[in-house]
């Protein structure tokens, strides 16, 4: 390992967690409902941490960044933050259990959105916060930050956000990869604010808006309520949460094309299955919730769907009714969803509708060229093409991201868990839509889930976040092996 | 050099076009005419551009990549000094897919700003021209037949000339109405609607674009690389990556229920060959494209429906560049006949004559007059008025000063 690049990395990562923690510090001082001290201490130490690592690294001679150093830099980063924001839980009594603390904190990183409280409602505001400002750090990326503030050399900063990056093609918006990730953070900034003031013209308290702005553009979901959104019953608030799921879901990269005036064609097609993905599932879920289960008209069949459609397809989270309550199809359908996951470049998790697009291009084109052998085919979207190389790269992770899942399950289902809960559990945790089936349900919280199938699904959310290759490249024995260094 | 040297009545210099140096040897500071034609692009916008700031008056270069310019033609004059680009490669292909477009024809070329069309036509036996003498040709709208080529040999007719199965005939009509001519003409035209060609290169390529949306088009190609290429940029066509030219190929692709077959595989000899094998697997219409002037006599032997020259296109578009300012575009056909596109000044020797195959215009043959933005197929005793345009006809290297009797 050439802690020269990872160093710096990782203490720039915690840095930010650990800024993070003092925020929530000093809104602990203004409340004055506890956890000031719980969040102080390990504020200042793991920013003191962080700053030692980073200066440290600095000093170390800088080396060429491996695509290996990358991977493991990124995978470090992530898991130090996620170690770091445990802390605090732990500190303010939240979790009694480590690993608890562990989960909640990865949950968090990753946006995943799976919790283990069972009354949200009794922690004091700095716990609160804190859930909804890992949600929002680790929204586009936390080593995105760190590249975008304290940017490394360019080879390695370019080796580093890829690594974390959630598209299956490369792409840069401006020469220098820090610039891109200055811009990517600056859009996210601006639809944060914009989503908090959104709703608290929805009717939201300042509070209630500030975190649930973090968590629904993270697309994590987090909630300061126990029945999540559900809390509120307000059709303006559940509106307004809805397209801020939604705005969560498309590439960040977008919007700023959108705004310079750039084309838009190379995402537009994506986009648009995106949206037409959230309406048909919502029409056929509505559909579906209105013939085989006691709903009491189209218009609240249609809000419940609209809600659990597009808080599960982008991998959010927040609940408004229980969806777990539907039948089958229903519930099958909105679990579906979340294999999909929203756009590359989004905060969501899952595979992402454009790998589900090239997937479903390849399967065309097989068959076709089982009918026409010499055809050449070109895996295209409308306005772009892509290289054949990414076809292998799609296939690859669609079958590793299947298998991770499948042995997701196995796990869930030897530490005890039933079929049904196993598979969506494993699916929560890895699409990171943090929510599933039976007793992982829409309403209900991972508690059911033993102490080590907890550690088990927080590999999982790391796994997703990191889009399997960079995780699962540091679990094979070629990654250590020191002959190719 | 040594071998071009006795061929040609001119002085060869060796070296790179591109230098100043080299242009300056070659005398271009006193040049009227630089012509840049090398096999690569940017050798000759450099070559044009550098004989341009020498003194050259005026300079043409060959650009095969549009792409260079970003669809701005501006650029190549404004800002590098090259008056003319030329494009064969994409000229042969254009040329292709308007005779491709029009039912019937074997050739098509356009003249006077499009408003007037000459295509070329194989007389069948159901033909209503087969056998009939061309004075009393039936005329559902006007036309001209401006000549005849038969056995390889092309012929102006004399007013008593017999059209027989098997000539091939250039008529000229409107361009509104070129469709409707060639339709009768051809007894029982069948529009084309699929279409495969042999060869994804340049020819191919824009072939390919132009008529993907039109028909269905499929592209056999044998470079891997060059097929993927293709298959980036036309979408709509299907490309198929297949190796060497066999019966079984072509017919695995279909090429015996083909309305057209198209070759441009970059060489004659494959060209033709695969021209052959699709005429005789049944495709209906088959094009080839040839370079070779030598394998222009088999075109009619092989019983090839039209053959496309890149050399006479570029030929074509130089000349027109380099002819006496009359001209205001030619073309060369295959067969070694050429049509002229002429301006009749005001006070030149050919105002006010006849426009029939005597006198001034003997050896020629007069197809249609552009008379005041409307086209005119001209009647026996028709005159030549100035500022005509005048379309002619004629075997190449004869009635050679008829383009200075409209010069003024």
């Amino acid at each position: 390992v050439r802690w020269g690049v990872v160093l710096p990395v990782v203490g720039g990562a915690l840095l930010a967690a650990g800024a993070g923690m003092l925020v929530c510090a000093l809104v602990a001082a203004g409340y004055g409902d506890g956890g000031g001290l719980a969040f102080a201490l390990p504020g200042s130490a793991t920013a003191a941490l962080g700053a030692a690592g980073l200066l440290l690294g600095r000093r170390l001679p800088s080396s060429p960044l491996r695509p290996r150093d990358g991977y493991f830099a990124v995978t470090a980063a992530w898991a130090a933050s996620a170690a770091a924001g445990a802390i605090p839980l732990l500190a303010a009594a939240t979790f009694a259990a480590p690993v608890d603390a562990f989960f909640e904190s990865m949950s968090g990183f990753t946006g995943c959105g799976a919790t283990l409280l069972d009354d949200v409602e009794a922690e004091p505001h700095a716990v609160l916060l804190w859930r909804s400002l890992m949600h929002w750090i680790g929204g586009v990326g936390i080593v995105l930050l760190v590249v975008a503030v304290a940017p490394a050399t360019g080879l390695a900063s370019q080796r580093l956000f890829f690594a974390e990056s959630s598209s299956p093609t490369t792409e840069r918006l401006t020469p220098r990869i820090a610039d891109t990730a200055k811009i990517i953070w600056g859009v996210y900034l601006t639809l944060t604010v914009a989503s908090c003031l959104a709703l608290f013209a929805a009717g939201m308290r300042p509070f209630d808006a500030v975190n649930h702005a973090f968590a629904g553009i993270a697309t994590g979901g987090f909630s300061t309520r126990t029945a999540s959104i559900g809390a509120f019953d307000s059709l303006p608030i559940e509106l307004v949460t809805i397209v801020v799921m939604a705005l969560g879901g498309i590439n960040m990269a977008f919007y700023w094309r959108a705004v310079h005036g750039d084309s838009l064609r190379p995402q537009l097609a994506e986009v648009r299955a995106y949206v037409l993905l959230l309406a048909g599932g919502t029409a056929v879920v509505a559909a579906s919730v209105l013939i085989a289960d006691d709903v009491s008209g189209l218009g609240t069949a249609l809000r419940e769907a609209a809600f659990s459609v597009v808080s599960m397809m982008t991998t959010t989270a927040f609940i408004t009714g229980d969806f777990d309550a539907y039948n089958d199809f229903a519930r099958l359908v909105i679990v579906s969803l979340t294999f999909i996951g929203a756009c590359a470049g989004s905060t969501a998790g899952g595979m992402k509708v454009v790998r589900f697009l090239l997937l479903s291009r390849t399967a065309v084109q097989e068959v076709q060229r089982q009918l026409q052998p010499s055809a050449v085919q070109v895996l295209r979207l409308p306005g772009r093409v892509f290289a054949e190389d990414v076809r292998r790269t799609v296939l690859g992770f669609f079958f590793v991201y299947v298998s991770v899942w499948a042995l997701g399950m196995l796990v869930m289902a030897a530490v005890g868990l039933d079929a049904v809960t196993a598979g969506s559990a494993s699916a929560a945790a890895l699409n990171l839509s943090g929510a599933g089936l039976e007793a992982v349900g829409a309403t209900e919280n991972f508690g059911a889930v033993p102490p080590a199938g907890r550690a088990a699904l927080s590999l999982l959310m790391l796994i997703g976040r990191l889009e399997v290759f960079t995780v699962v490249a540091l679990l094979t024995p070629a990654f250590w092996r020191r002959r190719w260094a | 050099v040594r071998a071009l040297q006795p061929a040609l009545d001119a002085l060869v210099v060796t070296g790179n076009g591109a230098s100043p140096r080299v242009l300056k040897d070659a005398g271009a500071k006193e040049a009227d005419l630089l012509l840049a034609v090398t096999e690569i692009d940017e050798v000759n916008l450099l070559a044009a551009a550098a004989g341009h700031r020498l003194g050259v008056q005026r300079t043409l270069a060959r650009v095969r990549d549009a792409e260079w310019f970003g669809g701005d033609q501006g650029f190549a004059r404004d800002i590098l000094g090259v008056d003319a680009v030329i494009d064969p490669e994409h000229a042969t292909a254009d040329d292709l897919a308007e005779t491709l477009l029009l039912p019937g024809a074997v050739h098509v070329e356009h003249f006077a700003e499009g408003a007037i069309t000459v295509a070329e036509i194989v007389i069948r036996e159901h033909s209503p021209l087969a056998g009939v003498v061309v004075r009393e040709r039936p005329e559902p709208v006007p036309y001209s037949i401006v000549g005849i080529l038969r056995g390889g040999a092309v012929l102006v007719p004399t007013a008593g000339e017999r059209v027989q199965p098997g000539d091939r005939v250039f008529a000229v009509a409107s361009q509104e109405q070129i469709a409707q001519v060639v339709a009768f003409l051809d007894g029982a035209p069948e529009e084309v609607r699929d279409v495969v060609v042999l060869g994804g290169g340049r020819v191919g390529g824009h072939l390919a674009k132009r008529l993907a949306g039109r028909c269905d088009v499929r592209v056999l190609e044998r470079d891997a690389e060059r097929a993927r290429l293709l298959a980036e940029r036309v979408p709509q066509a299907l490309i198929l990556h297949e190796g060497d030219l066999s019966k079984e190929m072509l017919l695995a692709h279909g090429v015996d229920r083909a309305g057209a077959f198209v070759a441009c595989a970059g060489d004659d000899r494959t060209n033709l060959l695969a021209t052959l094998h699709a005429k005789q697997l049944g495709a209906r219409l088959c094009l080839a494209v040839v370079t070779r002037e030598q394998y222009v006599p088999l075109v009619d032997a092989l019983g090839v429906d039209g053959a496309f020259s890149l050399r006479l296109t570029t030929a074509e578009a130089i000349l027109r560049f380099v002819r006496v300012d009359t001209v205001r575009a030619m073309h060369l056909t295959i067969s070694g006949a050429e049509v002229l596109d002429l301006n009749a000044d005001p006070g030149s020797a050919i105002v006010g004559a006849r426009a029939e195959p005597a006198g001034r215009l003997s050896g020629c043959e007069v197809g249609a007059i552009l008379r005041d933005g409307r086209v005119l197929i001209p009647a026996a005793g028709e005159r030549i008025q100035a500022g005509d345009r005048v379309l002619l006809f004629r075997r190449r290297g004869t009635a050679a000063r008829v383009e200075h009797a409209f010069d003024a």
